[in-house]
C-alpha cells in the first residue's frame, strides 16, 4: 500500500469528530480548568494611558479577606526578557518598570482564594500617576513615525512614469478603524509550577512560542514547560502573542508556589489581547483608457503600541496582486498609547484589499469599465513580482463562476439605478489575491496492533477543525477509517507544530502527515504479508506493539527554492446591499463566494470557514470599531453590548463555492482557508455602496451616520 | 468582600418593607441590568437584594379600554398579548425591537421602566468624572465618545440616553404607572414619572425609596387609530436604537384627527413629542406637515460632535413613522 490521497474520505463534508464533545459541554476550554489547591487572580490595569507610577500602595488590598500576594513593579520579581519569535513579536512584560504606555495596561496582579475576593481586592490597590498627555490618533504630530519597519517596503519599473503616461489616473485615500478581535472564550491562564516544572493551561493559538517565551523569562529550559490548549475558545489571531496576562499569571503561580488561574473579563479582553490596527492608505492607480494598469502606488500608514511593533505589513503583497510593471509600497507605523495592537484574521491582506479592489472599482467606474472585466485585463497569469508560474490559481475561474452565479450581467452599471421599495439597491464585487504562512511541523504518527493509529502534535484546533481534518486525512492516507484514528493536540510534550494562523497550519500539518504516512507504509510495505493484511495484523504477525514514524515539513522553507511561485487562496465576492438613503440604513442582502483554496480535506469545514470569515468581513464593513475616548486613551466601547460584531439578522443568504484543483506546491495540494473568508468583503460591500447609492465611502465602518 | 445580603420577598407589603426599611437596599426583578450595575461593573453598592421575581404581579388584564399590566410580565409575554397585537402595533413592535429574545423571557415591564442608562462612562467606575453617579464630579461623555446618547433633555451635566423601546410607545400613550409602598398606592403618568438630570442627574425617577412599581396601565386607542413603531439602527438586532420613533394618528378625511409621537434614542428620559402631535392634528396628512412635526420636535438639541446626526437622523425617523401609519 502507498500513502495516496484520493476522495474516500478527503474532501468529504463529514461532522466534526469533537462536536459531540463539544456540544455536549465535554470538550475543556481553558477557563474549564480547575486544579487542585488553586486560587485566583485578579488584573490592576491602569487608569492613565502615558506616564509613569509615582505610587502604588497595596497595603489595602493585601489585607483583604482572602488575599494571598499583590504583585507590582514594586515587588516582582524580576525576569529575563522574553525572546523575539518568528512572527516578529516581542512582548513588554509590564511590572519591570513604573512606565504606561496605555490605558488598561497591566500594572499589578492580585491573588486570593476566591475570583471575587481577588477582584474586590484589586480595587484597593492605590495608584497615582504622573500622566502625560497620551498620543491617540494616527494622525497626531507627536506620534513617533517609524518608516519601512519591517523592510517589506518593493518596487518595480518606475510608478511615476507610469503615472505620467496614464490616460486614467486615481488617488484616493482609505482608512479602516481598529477592530478587536472578539472571540467568545475569554483569555485564561491556569499557571501550575510543580517543582521546577510549570504547566501552563493558557489561551493561545501558537503553545510551542508560549513554551519557549515562559520558559527563557523564567530561565527554565524548554522541556521544562508545557503549555496545554486542547480546546480553544476562538482566537481569529489574538492567540499568536504571548500576552502580559499569561507572563503575569505565570509569575503569580511562581511566587505562591500554587495553581494560579487568571480568567480575564470581556472589557479587559479589549486592551490584553490585541486588535486589528486602524490605518490609512493612499493608493494611487494610473491606467490605459482600456483599463490596463500602469502604475500602482501604495503607502500605508498603521498603527502601533509605543516600544511595540507588530503587524501592519499590509502592503507586503500589493506586487502580487495585478499584473502591472510600475509598482510601489511604503509602509510607515505611527507608535501610539493605544493597547498593543495584534494579529486579526488576515492581518494586512483584509486592510490591503479593501483599499486596493475600492480604487479598481472607482478606476473602472472612471472609465466605463466592467469591474469583472477590469480585473481579468490585469489578470497575473504568473507571478508578477517574481515572474516565476503559480503553483495554482484559479482567479478567473472565481471571477467568472461568481458573475454568473450571482448574476452579475443584470447589474445596470449606473449608481442609483435600482431599487426596491424604500431600499436603493447596489451590486459590488472584489477580487482575491492571498497568501499563506506556514513554519516547519513535526508530528508522530504510530499504528498499534489493533489496528488503530494515533497522530500527535502540538499543534492547536483553534475551531475550525484541526481534530477533524487530521484525523480524515491520517486515515485516508493510511487506508484506515475515520473511527480508527486518534487525534492528540494542544499538548507541548508533543512534536513541535506552527501556530493556528496565517492559513498555514492545514497544509504545514497535512504535509508532515503525508510523509509521517509515506514512511509508515513504506515501512509496511517491506513487511507486508499479504495483500489485504490491516496493520493489526501485521503487527500481531512481527510481534510489534506499534510502529511510528516522525514526519515533517517545512514549507516556508521549500518556498524559497521552488522554481512555482507558491500561491495562497484566491477568491471573488460578489455583494449585493440595500441602502436606505432617508435612514442612512446598509444592509447586506446577499453575497457570493467563489474560493481558490487548492484541495479542500473536508468540504463542510471549508464552508464554515469561509461562512464565518465573510461574517467577519461583514462585521468589517458595516459595524466594527473599537473606539478610543481621545482623552483618556480608554476603550470606550469594550463590551459586547457596545462593540458591534454581526448578530443572525444582519447576515443574509451566504453562498459558496469552491473552485480550482490542487495546488502544486504543497504536498496533500491545499492553500489554507483560515483567513481568505474575510478579505474582499468589505471591498465588495463599499462597492456596492456606491453602486447603490453614487456615494463612495472610503472609511470603514460604514455606520448609518456617514451615509446621511 | 462587602456582601450584599439577599431576601426573597413573600408578598407585595413585606417586598416594600425590606426594601423601605434598609437606606441601600434594591428591589431585583429581572435582574438583566441590576446585577451587572452591582456585581459586574460595580457602580451601584446595593446592601440588600429584595427577590421580588416570583410575587404574583404577571399578567395583563382588560377592563374596557384599558390594559393593565403586572410589573413582573415578561416583554415577550406582553408582545404575545392578544390585545395589544390588534389594538397597540405600536407597543408589540416596540417590544420586539428590544434586547434579544432570551432577555425579553426575562426582561420584566417594570424593570424595563427602570432599567439605567447604558452609557459606558457611567458604567466604568475607572472613570471619576459621572454626574450621574457621583453628583458634582462632571460629565466624561461630553467631552468623550458619544454616539448612544441622548440630545433631548441633555445638557453638559449629563447626556445619558434612556435606552428603553418599549417606553417610547408608553409615554406616547399616556400609560400610568402605579406605585406602592408602606403609606399606599399612587399613580403617575409616565411622562410625569422621569425626572430630566437638570444638575441632578443621579436622580432618574419620581419613585421613592421603597417604592414599588406594581402595574402599569394602558389606555387601547381609539378606534380607526394607526400606529407603529419604527427603530434606527445599524446592527440589525441587539443594538440600542440610534433614533426611534413611536406614532398613533388617524386620519379624517385627508387631516390628522388624532396624533401620538414618542421618541427613542434621542431623549435622557423617554421622549413625548407634544409639540409635534400639535403640529399634526388638524393639519393635512402629507410629508410637509410630517416635516413639520419632526422640526417641531427636535427644537433646541444638545449636541457633542458625536451625536451631531442625531438631530436630522431623528427627524426622518418621525418622518417615516408618520408616512408609514397614514399610507
Amino acid at each position: 500500500m502507498t500513502a495516496t490521497l484520493t476522495d474516500r474520505l478527503l474532501g468529504r463534508p463529514l461532522d466534526r469528530v469533537d462536536a459531540r464533545r463539544k456540544v455536549a459541554g465535554a470538550a475543556p476550554y481553558p477557563s474549564d480548568f480547575d486544579l487542585p489547591g488553586q486560587v485566583h487572580a485578579a488584573l490592576v490595569s491602569s487608569t492613565v494611558a502615558a506616564g509613569r507610577i509615582t505610587r502604588i500602595d497595596r497595603s489595602a488590598a493585601e489585607g483583604a479577606p482572602g488575599v494571598l500576594a499583590v504583585l507590582t513593579h514594586e515587588n516582582a520579581p524580576p525576569l529575563a526578557p522574553p525572546p523575539p519569535n518568528d512572527l516578529g513579536s516581542t512582548t513588554r512584560w509590564t511590572l519591570q518598570d513604573d512606565r504606561i504606555f496605555h490605558y488598561g495596561q497591566h500594572i499589578g496582579i492580585v491573588v486570593a482564594g476566591t475570583r471575587a475576593q481577588a477582584q474586590e481586592a484589586a480595587r484597593l490597590v492605590e495608584v497615582e500617576y504622573a500622566a502625560e498627555d497620551p498620543v491617540l490618533d494616527i494622525g497626531d504630530p507627536r506620534a513617533v513615525v517609524e518608516a519601512n519597519p519591517y523592510g517589506l517596503e518593493t518596487g518595480r519599473g518606475d510608478v511615476e512614469i507610469g503615472l505620467a503616461a496614464a490616460d486614467a489616473t486615481l488617488d484616493a485615500t482609505y482608512s479602516i478603524a481598529a477592530e478587536t478581535n472578539s472571540p467568545m472564550g475569554l483569555f485564561t491562564t491556569v499557571a501550575d509550577w510543580q517543582g521546577g516544572r510549570l504547566v501552563v493551561h493558557d489561551t493561545t493559538q501558537y503553545p510551542t512560542m508560549v513554551r519557549a517565551s515562559l520558559a527563557a523569562m523564567f530561565e527554565v529550559p524548554e522541556r521544562d514547560v508545557r503549555v496545554l490548549i486542547p480546546f480553544l475558545g476562538g482566537g481569529f489571531g489574538a492567540g499568536l502573542r504571548l500576552w502580559s496576562h499569561t507572563v503575569l499569571t505565570t509569575l503569580a503561580a511562581r511566587v505562591l508556589d500554587r495553581p494560579v488561574k487568571l480568567v480575564l473579563t470581556r472589557p479587559q479582553m479589549f486592551s490584553s489581547t490585541g486588535h486589528r490596527a486602524t490605518n490609512r492608505q493612499r493608493i494611487r492607480l494610473g491606467a490605459t483608457g482600456d483599463g490596463r494598469l500602469l502604475a500602482i502606488d501604495h503607502d500605508c500608514l498603521a498603527a502601533n503600541g509605543v516600544e511595540d511593533r507588530l503587524s501592519s505589513y499590509i502592503v507586503a503583497s500589493t506586487p502580487v496582486q495585478y499584473a502591472c510593471d510600475n509598482v510601489a509600497t511604503h509602509d510607515r507605523i505611527a507608535h501610539l498609547n493605544i493597547p498593543y495592537t495584534g494579529f486579526m484574521r488576515a492581518p494586512g491582506g483584509a486592510e490591503l484589499n479593501f483599499a486596493l479592489e475600492s480604487a479598481l472599482d472607482e478606476l473602472a467606474d472612471q472609465i466605463g469599465v466592467d469591474p469583472v472585466e477590469l480585473r481579468l485585463r490585469n489578470y497575473a497569469e504568473v507571478n508578477p513580482a517574481s515572474g516565476k508560474p503559480w503553483s495554482s490559481k484559479a482567479l478567473r475561474e472565481c471571477l467568472m463562476v461568481g458573475a454568473d452565479r450571482f448574476g452579475w450581467a443584470g447589474r445596470d452599471p449606473a449608481p442609483g439605478s435600482m431599487r426596491d421599495g424604500d431600499w436603493l439597491v447596489g451590486y459590488g464585487m472584489a477580487g482575491v489575491t492571498f497568501d499563506f504562512y506556514a513554519d516547519p511541523c513535526e508530528v508522530r504518527l504510530t499504528v498499534d496492533r489493533g489496528g488503530n493509529a494515533t497522530l500527535r502534535a502540538a499543534a492547536t484546533d483553534i475551531g475550525t477543525g484541526t481534530y477533524t481534518i487530521a484525523a480524515q486525512l491520517t486515515a485516508e492516507l493510511l487506508g484506515l477509517e475515520l473511527d480508527q484514528v486518534r487525534v492528540e493536540i494542544g499538548d507541548t510534550d508533543l512534536p513541535p507544530a506552527p501556530q493556528s494562523g496565517g492559513s498555514g497550519l492545514a497544509g504545514a500539518l497535512g504535509a508532515a502527515v503525508k510523509d509521517a504516512a509515506g514512511q509508515l507504509t513504506e515501512r509496511l510495505a517491506r513487511l507486508d504479508g499479504g495483500p489485504g493484511e490491516t496493520f493489526g495484523a501485521m503487527l500481531d504477525r512481527l510481534g510489534l506493539d506499534e510502529l511510528s514514524a516522525t514526519g515533517h515539513s517545512d514549507l516556508a522553507g521549500a518556498a524559497g527554492s521552488s522554481e512555482l511561485a507558491v500561491a495562497g487562496p484566491f477568491a471573488a465576492r460578489f455583494a449585493e446591499v440595500g441602502v436606505d438613503e432617508e435612514l442612512g440604513l446598509v444592509r447586506l442582502r446577499r453575497l457570493v463566494s467563489v474560493i481558490d483554496g487548492g484541495r479542500l480535506y473536508n468540504e463542510k469545514l471549508a464552508r464554515s470557514q469561509v461562512i464565518g470569515g465573510t461574517v467577519m468581513g461583514l462585521g468589517m464593513a458595516l459595524l466594527e470599531e473599537t473606539v478610543v475616548d481621545p482623552n483618556t486613551g480608554r476603550v470606550a466601547n469594550g463590551t459586547f453590548g457596545d462593540y458591534l460584531v454581526p448578530v443572525n439578522a444582519d447576515v443574509p443568504d451566504l453562498d459558496v463555492v469552491f473552485v480550482g484543483g490542487p495546488d502544486a506546491f504543497t504536498p496533500t495540494g491545499t492553500k489554507g482557508l483560515g483567513e481568505v473568508g474575510i478579505v474582499g468583503v468589505a471591498a465588495a460591500i463599499a462597492n456596492a455602496v456606491h453602486h447603490a447609492t453614487g456615494r463612495r465611502i472610503r472609511d470603514l465602518p460604514i455606520t448609518l451616520d456617514t451615509m446621511l | 468582600m462587602t456582601g450584599i445580603e439577599y431576601v426573597r420577598a413573600a408578598d407585595p407589603s413585606s417586598a416594600v418593607a425590606l426594601v423601605s426599611e434598609e437606606p441601600d437596599a434594591a428591589f431585583l426583578a429581572g435582574g438583566t441590568t441590576e446585577l451587572d450595575l452591582a456585581l459586574k461593573d460595580r457602580v451601584v453598592h446595593p446592601s440588600r437584594f429584595v427577590d421580588i421575581g416570583r410575587l404574583p404581579l404577571r399578567g395583563v388584564t382588560r377592563t374596557g379600554d384599558h390594559l393593565r399590566i403586572a410589573a413582573l410580565t415578561t416583554m415577550e409575554e406582553l408582545a404575545a398579548d392578544a390585545t395589544v397585537g390588534a389594538r397597540l402595533p405600536l407597543v408589540r413592535e416596540a417590544l420586539l425591537a428590544g434586547a434579544s429574545t432570551q432577555l425579553r423571557n426575562m426582561a420584566t415591564i417594570g424593570g424595563n421602566l427602570l432599567q439605567r442608562t447604558r452609557c459606558r462612562y457611567f458604567r466604568d467606575p475607572a472613570v471619576a468624572a459621572c454626574n450621574k453617579r457621583t453628583p458634582g464630579s462632571g460629565c466624561a461623555a461630553v467631552e468623550g465618545v458619544a454616539r448612544m446618547h441622548a440630545i433631548l433633555g441633555a445638557g453638559p451635566s449629563c447626556i445619558a440616553l434612556h435606552a428603553s423601546d418599549p417606553c417610547v410607545p408608553l409615554v406616547a400613550l399616556d400609560a400610568v404607572v402605579v406605585l406602592r409602598d408602606a403609606d399606599g398606592i399612587r399613580r403617575v403618568p409616565l411622562t410625569a414619572f422621569y425626572l430630566t438630570p437638570g444638575d441632578r442627574p443621579d436622580r432618574e425617577t419620581v419613585l421613592r425609596h421603597g417604592e414599588l412599581v406594581t402595574h402599569v396601565e394602558l389606555p387601547l386607542l381609539p378606534a380607526g387609530t394607526r400606529s407603529g413603531y419604527l427603530k434606527v439602527r445599524d446592527r440589525s438586532s441587539y443594538e440600542f436604537a440610534l433614533t426611534s420613533a413611536a406614532a398613533a394618528v388617524r386620519v379624517d378625511d385627508g387631516t390628522v384627527a388624532f396624533a401620538r409621537l414618542g421618541l427613542g434614542g434621542v431623549g435622557t428620559v423617554p421622549w413625548r413629542a407634544y409639540e409635534a402631535e400639535r403640529v399634526l392634528v388638524g393639519a393635512p396628512a402629507n410629508e410637509r406637515t410630517y416635516r413639520a412635526a419632526a422640526e417641531a420636535a427636535i427644537r433646541d438639541p444638545f449636541t457633542v460632535p458625536g451625536t451631531e446626526f442625531k438631530v436630522e437622523l431623528a427627524k426622518r425617523t418621525i418622518v417615516r413613522i408618520l408616512r408609514t401609519v397614514t399610507t
